[in-house]
């Protein structure tokens, strides 16, 4: 229950930091929708976490805690690496800007 | 009406002097995008007497094409045609498409090779790749179109307008067909004919485009 509590805690700040982040103008719609949906069904799987668990046993898994754990780590990467990879491509972006702007100056 | 030409240019020392020399005649003007390129492209370019515009790094056939957009827009143009530095098309098929444009029938016209004329594309290409990047254009932008990946094309102020270039990589074929059709842009396709000197895009060329495109769904 308490590490129930704690893991809903983590999922809601990460919402609130989507609006803070959407209200900011910091990410698109379509992050902010993708971001929210993915933290909405992390939410669920905390609350329903015994029917999930209900759920794996019946097929056929058999799952401790240290597994849970290792599988939320594995999605939290997943969500490190394309956060940085979206980074990145921003970044490239400016850089192009940067670019076209110096090829363009003093040619007009 | 005042019809510039952009070819983006990486590396083709080899063949852009005879580029240049096949499309000026029929053109009002040549817009050379040289992207970085470590050979002697620029220089080539600027000492036929055409615009040339230097990019200081490599940023992709896309980020090119935007260059020479915004270049060709601020001084006038009223049809632009984005036209390969490879000199694997023919010149002699520009007015074709600035035709369409010029008549009032399109804002935009992509140049395809499936419509008759005869172009010794690979078979590999022909018989799986091409199919497979038309079904994701009409998947994903509900475009129909017979080229899915063909970078001759002729386009109006109002199209170039409309249609900012924002893939650096070879993503922004499907980007610019997407936002014309998202646009509601009056679009047409033309016969070209394609001399192949080299495979062009591979298969990992096509997996590169289609992370592009998926990436840019998350940037603005």
């Amino acid at each position: 229950m308490f590490q129930q509590l704690i893991a809903l805690g983590v999922v809601i700040f990460f919402i609130a930091r989507l609006f803070w982040q959407r209200k900011k103008d910091e990410i698109s719609r379509t992050e902010f929708f993708f971001w929210q949906a993915f933290f909405l069904l992390a939410g669920l799987a905390v609350v329903f976490m015994k029917k999930i668990d209900e759920l794996v046993a019946g097929l056929g898994f058999s799952a401790t805690g240290i597994n849970v754990l290792f599988y939320v780590a594995v999605v939290l990467l997943f969500y490190v690496v394309f956060r940085l990879r979206l980074r990145q491509e921003k970044m490239e972006r400016n850089i192009t800007k940067i670019v076209r702007e110096i090829a363009l100056k003093g040619k007009e | 009406m005042k019809v510039f030409c952009v070819i983006p240019a990486f590396n083709e020392e080899e063949n852009i002097v005879e580029v240049i020399k096949t499309v000026k005649p029929l053109v009002d003007g040549v817009v050379i995008v040289d992207d970085g390129s470590a050979d002697k492209t620029y220089e080539l370019a600027r000492a036929q007497g055409v615009i040339a515009l230097k990019h200081l790094l490599n940023r992709g056939q896309g980020a090119a094409l935007e260059t020479g957009n915004q270049y060709a827009l601020k001084n006038n143009a009223d049809i632009i045609v984005h036209f390969d530095a490879d000199g694997q098309f023919l010149a002699g098929e520009i007015k074709e498409l600035t035709e369409l444009i010029e008549s009032g029938r399109a804002d935009i016209v992509f140049g395809s090779r499936f419509l008759g004329r005869s172009s010794n594309m690979p078979v590999f290409k022909r018989l799986l790749l091409m199919p497979l990047a038309r079904a994701m254009n009409r998947m994903l932008f509900g475009a129909r179109l017979s080229d899915p990946q063909c970078g001759f094309r002729a386009l109006n102020a109002k199209a170039a307008g409309k249609i900012k270039i924002q893939s650096d990589g070879m993503a922004h074929c499907s980007e610019i067909i997407g936002k014309a059709f998202q646009s509601g842009l009056k679009i047409k396709e033309a016969p070209i004919t394609v001399v192949y000197r080299e495979f062009g895009q591979n298969a990992s060329g096509g997996w590169r485009i289609i992370k592009d495109l998926v990436y840019s769904k998350f940037l603005r």
